[in-house]
């Protein structure tokens, strides 16, 4: 009878410990997933180009204007939204001489022939969307100002436009 | 005089699993942390209480237990050609779940360990949610990263 306690306790107490001793920790994992679309990409395709401008006279190049209006090709991601702002210049400059440049106007497009081009100021922005290959056309226009006494020479600024989804 | 012993071996074998030691525990990835569709410099935040996208473990155990949950986070995901997309958690971006509701969760910080106490019945979920930050420049394609949950049967 007391060797039958004796061996109860052994194996019991094995029991326990070993119980104690069972890793009781354990694990799962889960996958993060995440698809990343097209980088936007901007290209300054051709230049708002006035040409020739005479002193006190008034020059208007409209966004509608397919040669010499300013235009942006932007590529992304197809389909997708983008918010389009513009940094605009007040005047043109030439060696220290200025033009002003006013009433600027905006057109976008899902081609590059303005079919079915809307248009919008560009001091206020647009929110068009990429088209089905992930494309869009952005055109500027605008008016310059000479004064009658403005000197001659060669006027320029830089328009900037900034797209993101 | 040996039968007696075997008996009293038998019966101490068997009484291993007896429901006063309870159950052992076991952790089920359930859900994964799905971002879908991110644009290259648009922060995308999958909260812990979405229902659709944010991860979700299982766990079971012991009844009424105190468990230690912490977490092995990535730091980002990786894309294509190895391209790495940083992968951040908030404060609060993990939940547990006594009665594994997605609507009653308790917060914690998955960068910390947290002690959860299982449900009557032994059960509890955690949900996880993240911030992936897509550089302005990421490479287009499919990230993933793998989150891991550890639990442990506090004494």
């Amino acid at each position: 009878m007391r060797s039958i306690t004796k061996l109860s306790l052994v194996v019991a107490a094995l029991v326990l410990t070993g119980t104690a001793l069972q890793a009781q920790t354990n694990n799962a994992s889960i996958t993060a997933t995440a698809s990343v679309q097209t980088p936007i990409n901007v290209l300054g395709a051709q230049q708002l180009s006035f040409g020739n401008v005479f002193p006190g006279v008034n020059k208007t190049v409209v966004a509608m204007d397919l040669t010499n209006a300013g235009r942006f090709d932007i590529s992304g991601q197809a389909s997708t939204p983008v918010t389009l702002s513009f940094t605009l210049p007040a005047t043109l400059g030439s060696s220290g001489n200025t033009m002003p440049i006013v009433s600027y106007a905006g057109v976008h497009a899902q081609n590059s022939t303005q079919t079915g081009g809307i248009g919008f100021s560009p001091s206020a922005g647009a929110s068009p969307s990429l088209n089905a290959s992930g494309q869009l056309w952005v055109w500027i226009g605008a008016q310059v100002q000479p004064a009658t006494n403005q000197a001659a020479g060669v006027y320029t600024g830089s328009i900037v436009m900034t797209v993101v989804y | 005089m040996k039968r007696k012993r075997w008996i009293v071996i038998g019966a101490m074998l068997l009484g291993v699993p007896l429901p006063a030691q309870g159950r052992p525990i076991t952790v089920t990835g359930v859900r994964g942390v799905t971002f879908g569709a991110v644009l290259p410099g648009v922060p995308r935040v999958i909260s812990r209480t979405d229902p659709a996208n944010s991860g979700q473990y299982d766990i079971r155990g012991p009844n009424r237990r105190q468990v230690l949950l912490s977490f092995v986070l990535p730091l980002s995901m990786t894309g294509p050609a190895g391209a790495l997309m940083p992968l951040s958690f908030g404060a609060s971006d993990a939940g547990y779940s006594q009665s594994q509701a997605i609507g009653s969760q308790v917060a914690f910080d998955p960068k910390q360990p947290f002690t959860a106490t299982l449900s009557n019945n032994g059960r509890g979920s955690v949900f996880v949610g993240a911030t992936a930050n897509a550089a302005t420049n990421q490479r287009a394609g499919a990230y993933t990263a793998t989150i891991i949950l550890n639990v442990t049967v506090l004494p």
